[in-house]
């Protein structure tokens, strides 16, 4: 236990003297607040936009179509893997499984869901 | 690696009707601009569904099991009961909807292929023998309907319903999940009749991971059917819906959360049903109180409406907490099952003739006061309506004594004595609830004028409900042979 008693006494030390700075000069310290300095700091450049700013939806719609495809994706790979046990009645599965995916597919589509406007 | 089971394929047969005649919708949304054509299809594929489940049950042995050795699906007299009932209620809602859709500029296909896809769900979960299944037949059903409620993109209402329902509704299915992650990790296995063996054979009985996984699996489900002190979402759900989708969540997904619960209970926690029976009469107290209490305040239909669903899933559990008595013998846990069995399927015609009425009366019938002279202006809806909510409230010789007598009386045969008492003592408080709009109804003077001719097809769909609220509360004795317990 003794060894780690320098560790301790450091981090107090540290700690201490960081805080009582810390602490003086917010008491202390004389302040001029200005727009200038209120400023996010952006790199030197002056911030030229609010952050969180508007987003066109289609970027939304996009993504969860991204999404939506991409996890379904996920299940031809296992399906890939055991291709060869699985023969014939597995093919035949797994092109029902993407027949109902196209279907959505095509719905999305049909409805302008890939147009961008 | 067994190749695909012909006969599992055709133990889906009512599924995969639904979500055939779902995807030519979905293909042909945008061609697809006439209501009646899209009503037509949903209500013939929903038919052909009811014929293939009375087919299935009829064919071979009663019992089937399907998909692998440890079986994910079960077709008995339990499940195709409760798929002939979604399946009407599919058939009537899509009748009822037709006009209302229109008016409200939703796209006929897109509707009526969720509809569509929400009663798959609702079969799969009612088929269910396994906690994945279950899950995934469920989530089937609560996606769809959090589109249907928001469908009418137009209302506010409809999308802070929508958004509502979709938070509480993620929760409970995060709930849910967690319940069956630790049942399996519990018991080792997801399968119902698995772990109904691997309780009792290992002795977990007082296993308190077991405990846990039965309160979060009981609270995940009684959401789905809006079971107090999990009925927050109800009844703002139903206020902002239009009023058929209202009518399908208060009907088809009611019965299909009963099913699954009911297969959950008397199947894969049979052992543990003095755990159960205690959840369950904590459940059905409540929601019977509540749902009779805040029902009262009520100045909107729907919301009305909501609460007394509330209750009316009170009285439907009676039936389950017989059945997982601790003392219940087989023959009465099948007393029980079936007393469920048959107020659900009661409930569901009358809610939906009461719904079907709302819908009928447009914006006019979204009011309690709308109802004001009903009576003078239009005697024959009056009359019905009148038939539904003596339906609802319980007075002989409507269905709806009919089935809270099976229910109050296998409590009673269970020694429950006091829910009972209970259950009879809050149908009065429901009384007075029914009974305002009947007054409103024929002792009033109208304020609006009076309603337009209604649809043929809403026409038709509450004709089909009046019927069968009349002859189930005359001739009980046809329900009787089909509701098997599971």
């Amino acid at each position: 236990m003794n060894e780690y008693i320098g560790i301790a006494v450091a981090f107090f030390l540290a700690g201490g003297i960081a805080g009582t700075m810390v602490v003086l000069a917010s008491i202390m310290g004389k302040k001029k607040p200005s727009a200038v300095k209120s400023e996010p700091f952006e790199c030197g450049q002056a911030p030229f936009s609010l952050p969180g700013g508007k987003l066109a939806i289609r970027f939304y719609l996009i993504a969860i179509l991204f999404i939506l495809f991409d996890v379904e994706l996920v299940f031809l790979y296992p399906w890939a893997v055991i291709y060869r046990e699985l023969g014939m009645p597995g093919l035949v599965e797994m092109g029902i499984f993407l027949g109902i995916l196209m279907v959505g597919y095509l719905y999305a589509w049909d409805n302008g869901a890939l147009k961008w406007q | 690696m067994n190749g695909p089971n012909m006969t599992d394929v055709v133990l889906l047969l009512p599924e995969l009707i639904l979500v055939g005649m779902a995807l030519m919708l979905i293909l042909g949304a945008r061609r697809i601009q006439q209501s009646p054509w899209a009503m037509a299809g949903t209500v013939l594929a929903a038919l052909a569904a009811a014929v293939a489940s009375v087919w299935l049950v009829s064919w071979g042995d009663a019992t089937k099991t399907g998909f692998g050795d440890a079986p994910m699906m079960i077709v008995d007299g339990y499940s195709q009961f409760f798929k002939v009932l979604i399946a009407i209620a599919l058939a009537l809602v899509a009748l009822l909807s037709q006009r209302r859709i229109d008016a409200e500029q939703v796209r006929p296909a897109e509707y009526m292929a969720l509809l569509l896809l929400a009663s798959t769900g609702m079969m799969f979960s009612a088929s269910a023998l396994d906690l994945l299944t279950l899950y995934l037949g469920l989530e089937l059903t609560t996606l769809c309907s959090y589109i249907l409620v928001g469908i009418t993109v137009q209302k506010k209402t409809s999308n802070e319903a929508a958004i509502k329902y979709f938070l509480l509704g993620s929760f409970a299915s995060a709930i849910l999940l967690y319940g069956i992650a630790l049942a399996y990790g519990v018991t080792g296995t997801t399968n119902f009749e698995a772990i109904a063996s691997a309780i009792s054979e290992n002795g977990l009985g007082s296993n308190k991971i077991l405990l846990a996984a039965i309160g979060l699996l009981t609270a995940g489900l009684a959401f789905k059917i809006a079971a107090f002190p999990f009925h927050a979402w109800a009844p703002d759900a139903y206020q902002g819906a239009s009023a058929p989708v209202a009518a399908f969540l208060a009907a088809a997904s009611k019965a299909a959360g009963l099913a699954a619960l009911g297969r959950v209970c008397l199947v894969a926690f049979a052992p543990q049903a003095h755990v159960l029976s205690v959840v369950l009469t904590g459940l059905a107290a409540l929601s019977i109180i509540a749902g009779s209490i805040m029902a009262i305040a009520q100045t909107d239909m729907k919301r009305l409406l909501a609460y007394s669903s509330i209750a009316h899933v009170g009285y439907a559990l009676l039936g389950f907490i017989s059945a997982t008595s601790a003392e219940a013998s087989a023959t009465m846990t099948d007393q029980g099952a079936s007393a469920t069995m048959t107020y659900s399927f009661l409930y569901v015609f009358m809610t939906l003739g009461a719904f079907g009425v709302v819908v009928a009366l447009g914006e006019r019938g979204e009011r309690l006061d709308g109802y004001r002279g009903l009576a003078t202006q239009r005697p024959g809806i009056a009359m019905l309506m009148l038939l539904f909510l003596l339906s609802l409230t319980g007075i002989p010789p409507t269905a709806g004594f009919v089935a809270k007598f099976v229910v109050i009386l296998s409590v009673v045969r269970a020694g429950h004595t006091w829910l009972a008492v209970l259950a009879v003592v809050c149908s009065v408080v429901t009384a007075f609830v029914y009974l305002r709009v009947v007054v409103l109804m024929y002792m009033k003077e109208p304020e609006a004028p009076a309603p337009a001719r209604f649809p043929l097809t809403v026409s038709a769909a509450i004709a089909v409900a009046a019927l069968v609220t009349l002859i189930g509360g005359i001739l009980p004795g046809i329900l009787t042979h089909f509701t098997v317990g599971p």
